[in-house]
């Protein structure tokens, strides 16, 4: 049964496209996908270690300037730029936590958007690498063949399938963290900081160690926004808002379950953008951020185990 | 040499005095009883030598070796484990997750672990809990559990903070065999309570601190005689 | 050394208006053991009031305060009573996320209903600064500073010299013997809510005159806020006043001696650094 819903649903994921390619659609499921794996990034420390991260962003933004500098300064292909600018968010990381893991709780949550802020404002004022509030454009993506043909960027299907492979190792990652020693690990330190200290535990050792996982997939996202949209600033890749976002996704969704990510990137960013249509051509505005904060404060008052964490029960499922 | 040693060991919060030149030492395979008024600094100074507040000033040698100021993890990896006064479990795991996940610490592999674990548990009279979750536990269960998990990273020496405290009589009874139990299975213990009886029966050496300073130091028949003992209980100011 | 002065003045003027912000927070913290993400979203409600009053109702936005601070107040009833009530209990972690939430919801229905341009207040006899001591000080930062000293000093007689001041005071600083006294906590975090509530919406309606408004102005605000809670010391009013006129400060000498685009990231790092080496504030009279 389990095998047949993978086996279904990894179908699913690779004929999509195939099924529905109308460009709004194709551009819906790569922003649903998008945000499954920022989701799955966030739901990675604060669904598994309990740490709440204001400051998501950060990471996002590291690695989406990294892989648009290598690419506009060094030439390098941004299908080289992903998974470095996810191994810069990555290492980033590893200072971050090392500083903000002296604190606990709310106090955690603070510094965090205060490393998030200071970094954003270093971003704005560091042309010299950056270019500033200006932001970075790319204008012609490198040509790559595939099977012999030349691959259409201005198509959307390519950055489709370049991103159902991202979330589909995002996914991957949770599962297989769920089942390591530093998932039992860090469900310890979520349930209770001090007594995982008391058996043994290096609590910092752990939960750096999931915040650079997580920041993996949070860089390895924003390279390919930055090649998706082929522009970013500091503002659209580094802001508070960004961050909330992302805390949004994976609680909505249900932290600690596995495909909680993907439920919570389909009910806010399918519906969001049906807001957003809705309230850009009868108010000619963007209002989808309003649906985001009341679907959080329903799931947080009435289903505060998130969508998915309650519906799997009743499928029987653990993940 | 003693197998834990504590010298001169002193912590302030601010101007508040917990715990002022605190020395004495454990014998490996003795009970030591600590006992003390409410605000003695008992916890604080179990908090001290598990590495979960650092000392103003003293020394902690545990075999010869100094382990003040180690973050409480390195002191557990060295074969101090405790417990929590106020109980502490990982309220949403299982019962056999609980002490698996301290038996991680001796054995990598979870299947190891797990082997571990049930057979601590089943030690602790609690195999019959093991796939409920710990926060579903009475009192009296996670206080056991509480001890089942600090044995499980297989300590030398074992530090009980109260795990009397709310239990009754049946209870309190069971609770005293355990620990001569687990003493005789080669696990030198440091017992905080305020069961007085059980310490009384069952310790080899008492440590009494007032104020935070330590004020007798006997075996129990001696201690439950001594006027200093019977002044700090009894509430008359010393000075 | 007549920037470093005329620095430290303005500093002073703007951190006044932080602490009333600040004092809003860190006496929800301290009852409620709630960080409210929503709180910069109040200073956002206020300013949006001074800004309604001025252009539909014709009012000075300085005397409309009159007006706006019962209404915050009533506004503080109702989010405490029909939304926070039922969370708190859920924990500071899901308090934490779920009031940023609501501030979320309530920037946003804000753009939807006032767009997203930026406004401005002007005041016909705000256009020239005073000049005492030849130290520019603008006429509405002067009059706000005023208020906000009046407001501060009202707080301070209520906290201590009523019965629910003195029931706050007491909650804040032992929860559990507030309670065995006899203290109405229910009663005491509704009036602690709406009163930080009240306090920031009247911050924002004095600042509204010196700052642009946006409907997610409360976003920046809010983290300036936490940045004065954290070096006063959460939970501590004084710490709160202190800390508010310590940034105002910094950030307007570091905009003079340091750089202007960085003057905002100084307030974050000596918040990184309290936090980390003062966890109970640089006064070290806070809760950690
Ligand atoms: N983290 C702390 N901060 C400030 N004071 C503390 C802290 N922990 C304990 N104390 C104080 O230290 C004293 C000793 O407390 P404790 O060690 O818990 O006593 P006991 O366990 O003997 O009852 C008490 O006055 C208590 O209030
Ligand atoms: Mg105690």
């Amino acid at each position: 049964m389990k095998k047949i819903v993978i086996a279904l649903s990894l179908i699913l994921l690779f004929t999509a496209p195939l099924i529905v390619s109308a460009p709004f659609f194709v551009h819906l499921m790569i922003m649903v996908l998008m945000w499954t794996v920022l989701g799955a990034s966030w739901n990675i420390l604060g669904g598994f270690t309990g740490q709440v991260s204001f400051g998501h962003a950060t990471f996002l933004g590291a690695g989406a300037y990294t892989t648009m500098i290598l690419y506009l300064k060094l030439g390098i292909a941004p299908w080289y730029g992903i998974p470095i600018g996810g191994l810069v968010a990555a290492l980033i990381a590893l200072p971050i936590g090392f500083i903000c893991f002296r604190l606990r709780g709310p106090y955690f949550a603070l510094s965090t958007l205060a490393v998030a802020e200071i970094i954003r404002l270093v971003a704005l004022n560091w042309e010299s690498l950056t270019n500033g509030p200006v932001g970075l454009l790319i204008t012609t993506l490198p040509d790559v063949t595939f099977r012999g043909r030349s691959i259409d960027w201005e198509n959307k299907i390519p950055f489709y399938y370049i991103i159902a492979i991202i979330t589909l190792g995002s996914i991957v990652a949770t599962y297989i963290m769920s089942r390591t020693r530093l998932g039992a690990y860090s469900l310890a330190i979520r349930e209770d900081i001090d007594s995982a200290e008391a058996i043994g535990i290096n609590t910092v050792q752990a939960r750096v160690a999931a915040l650079s996982l997580s920041a993996f997939f949070a860089g390895v996202a924003g390279g390919f926004y930055a090649m998706y949209l082929r522009y970013i600033d500091p503002d659209a890749v580094f802001s508070i808002a960004l961050s909330i976002e992302m805390v949004f996704i994976a609680v909505v969704g249900g932290l600690t379950t596995v495909a909680g990510p993907l439920i919570g990137a389909i009910v806010l960013v399918a519906f969001g953008e049906i807001f957003r249509e809705i309230f850009l051509v009868h108010f000619k505005l963007v209002g989808h951020l309003i649906f985001y904060g009341l679907m959080m404060m329903i799931v947080i008052r009435y289903l505060p185990e998130g969508i998915w964490g309650r519906l799997r029960l009743r499928f029987g499922s653990q993940h | 040499m003693a197998l834990l040693a504590v010298k001169g060991l002193t912590k302030y919060f601010g101007g508040l005095r917990a715990v002022h030149d605190l020395s004495f030492d454990v014998q490996t395979g003795e009970i030591l009883g600590l006992i003390g008024p409410n605000g003695a600094g008992k916890t604080t100074a179990f908090n001290l030598i598990a590495g979960f507040i650092h000392p103003t000033r003293g020394e902690i040698l545990l075999d010869g070796e100094s382990i003040a100021g180690m973050k409480p993890y390195a002191v557990t990896r060295k074969g101090i484990a405790r417990t929590f006064q106020i109980v502490k479990p990982f309220r949403k795991l299982s019962v056999l997750e609980n002490v698996t996940l301290a038996a991680f610490l001796r054995f990598p592999s979870r299947g190891e672990a797990e082997s571990q674990a049930r057979q601590v548990l089943e030690r602790m009279g609690l195999e019959s809990k093991i796939s409920a979750l710990a926060v579903d536990l009475t009192l009296s269960e996670q206080k056991r559990l509480e001890i089942a998990r600090a044995l499980a990273t297989q300590p030398k020496l074992l530090l009980l903070d109260e795990p009397m405290g709310g239990l009754n009589a049946t209870e309190i009874e069971q609770a005293s065999l355990l620990v001569r139990d687990i003493c005789k299975g080669g696990v030198t213990i440091i017992w905080v309570e305020h069961v007085l009886k059980a310490i009384m029966n069952s310790s080899n050496r008492v440590v009494v601190i007032n104020q935070g300073e330590k004020i007798a130091d006997a075996p129990p028949e001696q201690i439950v005689e001594n006027p200093d003992v019977i002044a700090a209980y009894l509430g008359t100011k010393k000075r | 050394m007549e920037t470093f002065v005329q620095s430290i003045v303005s500093g002073i003027l703007t951190g006044s208006l932080y602490a009333m912000i600040g004092v809003g927070l860190t006496v929800i913290f301290g009852v409620m053991r709630i960080i409210n993400m929503a709180h910069g979203d109040m200073v956002m409600f206020g300013m949006y009031g001074a800004f309604l009053s001025i252009t539909f109702l014709k009012i000075d936005p300085f005397l409309s305060i009159i007006l706006w601070i019962p209404i915050a107040f009533l506004i503080g009833v109702l989010i405490y009573r029909f939304l926070l009530k039922n969370i708190v209990p859920a924990g500071e972690l899901n308090t934490l996320l779920y009031t940023a939430g609501l501030s979320l919801f309530i920037a946003n229905l804000v753009l939807l209903i006032a767009t997203g341009d930026y406004r401005t207040i002007k005041l016909k006899y705000a256009i020239m600064p005073l000049r005492p001591f030849g130290i520019a000080v603008p006429i509405p930062l002067a009059i706000a500073f005023g208020m906000a000293i009046l407001i501060t000093v009202a707080l301070y007689w209520f906290l201590v010299r009523t019965d629910t001041g003195r029931a706050i005071r007491a909650t804040s600083q032992e929860p559990e013997a507030a309670a065995l006294m006899g203290v109405n906590v229910d009663r005491t975090a509704i009036i602690t809510f709406a009163l930080g509530t009240a306090l920031a919406c009247a911050a924002g309606v004095l600042l509204a005159p010196s700052l642009y408004l946006y409907p997610t102005v409360g976003e920046i605000l809010v983290a300036k806020c936490f940045v004065i809670v954290v070096l006063g010391g959460l939970g501590s009013v004084p710490g709160a006043i202190a800390g508010g006129l310590l940034l105002g400060v910094v950030e307007s000498l570091g905009a003079v001696y340091v750089s202007v685009p960085y003057k905002d990231a100084i307030g974050f790092v000596i918040f990184l650094l309290v936090l980390l080496f003062r966890p109970s504030g640089l006064f070290g009279v806070g809760k950690s």
